[in-house]
């Protein structure tokens, strides 16, 4: 026991050069993310802006003129309604999409569909946004198949109720690929032998999703919300370029709104939002690492 | 047995058919984008305003790419250097800390969980909480060390997020290598950074690899921080550069789409030929095993 131990420290001893030299980039890093959160909390609490370039002790004064302000809930109701249909159409068509993938034998072509559905993440969402932008043109874009067949144009942008919808189609085909991804690995990671049976009982394919591949993907499940919830607080890039900057009232997610307060000066008040989105997304994100994520890698 | 054999193919070939046909026209609606991208930047301007975005060129040309490479070259320079940089210096630098975390696990396990629970917690912040509300801390950090409108300036802002995406990424891929190949190496005296480059890293390299492809396309294709941290035109990367396309007034659209075309070139051939490890960084990120 004792020898034990004496080699224990010994190898403890010899190893902490090392330990330090592998633990301080990423703690050094890891430490000035906190130092940016907690800066931009402290300034939340502040009452600095343009007007007032002296930086003073304000309380919650910043929080509640900002929610106040019509534009914070304008932009926290583009934020939720987008959060919530991202989540609910990600893996609605990511658990059928992965199931169709799942029922195509070659593992090749398999993958290439899954390429074609990912490919969106793969690019830039500013390049993305500038090749959207072309496709919703009212003459040009989209508009000119949907004439062509007989179907009304639709003002996509130009209309006060689809521009969201529209920013959101462009999410929606970014991030489904996502959730794809995880419900098909989870179907593919199924226990073989049980769809076999399911098979052999001339269940078809539908039938073997709805009752054996889905309600065995919960991990999945959790996993795709988590990260579409987590990517939806993020949505910046699409609205900004589609509106060719932050002004855009129709198009303002969390994110552009604390941008806008930001390039006007309101340092306060932008602190503010920035703390709220900070929050939301704590909450979700520290459960999921702690429980989701950490849960895998100690086992 | 034998009805089965007998009535499983019809079925199957119907099934299948269908099966086909949906997932055929999603890949079709999913491709308008790049479709789009690739035939409309060949079109004359001529073409251009008297076709649609979906028709093809009939006479394809190379005006666009050549009016919009010239603008284009400088920020594609830039983008190079920083995402290059900023993801092998991210990735090397998180895979210690990976490792660090690999071997806190195996041995001071109960003493040091509540601590690497902590810092597992700041580095899944780091990876996944929108980076954008940092933006006033951020910039006055950049600005107070100069590094506004520098490389080293952007590239120490991506490391802030990147490093810890990579420490994440790396910390699922190095869960699979078995406790006894380190501990092996340990008895054999060797130091600890020595079995990290030497015995772990080449059993872990398919994994190092996904984490530097994903960490490379996620700093090329960052739009907010060359955003906030650019102000001359001389630095911009792709993204920002690319903004300018955005068809407004005097913009012709084979131009847009030349230029969406070369900013994308190098994320796009990356996933074209090594697609399976970008995929699998993105596992990583549900924690998930490989597809």
């Amino acid at each position: 026991m004792t020898s034990h131990r004496r080699k224990t420290n010994r190898w403890l001893r010899r190893s902490i050069p090392s330990y330090l030299v592998l633990s301080t980039p990423t703690i050094l890093f890891s430490a000035l993310l906190l130092y940016v959160v907690g800066w931009n909390f402290y300034l939340s609490f502040t009452n600095w802006s343009l007007l007032n370039p002296k930086i003073g002790f304000a309380g919650l004064t910043s929080y509640v003129q900002v929610v106040h302000q019509s534009y914070f809930i304008n932009s926290l109701i583009h934020s939720s309604v987008l959060a919530v249909v991202l989540v609910a159409v990600g893996n609605g068509l990511g658990i059928l999409l992965a199931g169709l993938l799942f029922f195509i034998n070659s593992s090749r072509l398999r993958t290439v569909y899954l390429s074609i559905i990912i490919y969106p993440l793969a690019i830039s969402m500013a390049i993305n946004s500038v090749v959207w932008l072309w496709l919703y043109n009212y003459r040009l874009g989209v508009n000119w198949i949907l004439t062509r067949v007989g179907l009304p144009a639709v003002p996509w942008l130009f209309s006060r109720s689809l521009a969201f919808p529209s920013i959101m189609i462009i999410t929606i085909w970014a991030y489904t690929g996502l959730a794809t991804l995880f419900y098909l690995a989870s179907y593919i990671n199924m226990d073989k032998s049980v769809i076999e049976a399911a098979m052999i009982d001339r269940a078809g394919p539908l039938k073997i999703l709805r009752s054996i591949l889905v309600p065995n993907s919960l991990n999945s499940f959790i996993v795709s919300t988590a990260l579409l919830l987590i990517f939806s607080l993020r949505i910046f890039t699409v609205p900004y370029v589609v509106s060719g900057g932050p002004t855009n009232t129709l198009l303002q997610t969390l994110v552009v709104y604390m941008y806008y307060l930001f390039t006007t000066e309101y340092f306060s008040q932008s602190a503010a939002v920035a703390s709220i989105i900070t929050l939301i997304a704590v909450a979700i994100v520290i459960p999921y690492a702690l429980i989701g994520i950490r849960r895998w890698i100690r086992t | 047995m034998r009805s089965i054999s007998r009535r499983k193919p019809r079925a199957h070939l119907a099934g299948s058919a269908v099966k086909y046909l949906v997932i055929n026209i999603i890949a079709i609606l999913w491709l308008i984008p790049v479709y789009s991208m690739i035939i409309n930047g060949f079109k004359s301007d001529l073409a251009v305003t008297s076709t649609p975005v979906l028709v093809p060129p009939r006479t394809p040309t190379a005006g666009p790419y050549l009016a919009v490479v010239g603008p284009l070259a400088r920020p594609i320079l830039n983008s190079l250097i920083v995402a290059v940089s900023g993801s092998v210096i991210a990735t090397i630098l998180g895979t210690m800390g990976a490792y660090f975390f690999y071997s806190l696990s195996t041995s001071w396990r109960r003493t040091l969980t509540v601590l690497s629970d902590a810092v597992f917690a700041i580095i899944a912040m780091g990876t996944f909480i929108p980076y954008q509300s940092t933006i006033i801390p951020l910039t006055r950090l950049i600005v107070s060390l100069n590094g506004l409108d520098t490389f080293s300036g952007l590239i120490i802002a991506m490391l802030v997020f990147y490093v810890p995406t990579a420490a994440l990424l790396m910390s699922i891929f190095l869960a699979v290598i078995p406790r006894s190949v380190v501990e092996a190496a340990r008895i054999d005296s060797a130091s600890e950074l020595k079995i990290l480059f030497r015995v772990v890293l080449p059993l872990a390299f398919p994994g190092f690899i996904s984490t530097l492809i994903f960490v490379l396309i996620q700093t090329w294709n960052n739009f907010f921080i060359p955003l906030v941290l650019t102000t001359t035109p001389n630095m911009r990367l792709v993204p920002v550069a690319v903004q300018a396309y955005t068809g407004g007034y005097g913009t012709l659209y084979n131009e847009s789409f030349a230029v969406a075309v070369l900013g994308s070139l190098v994320p796009l051939v990356i996933f074209i030929f090594l697609g399976r490890y970008f995929i699998r960084g993105l596992m990583a990120l549900g924690a998930g095993k490989g597809v």
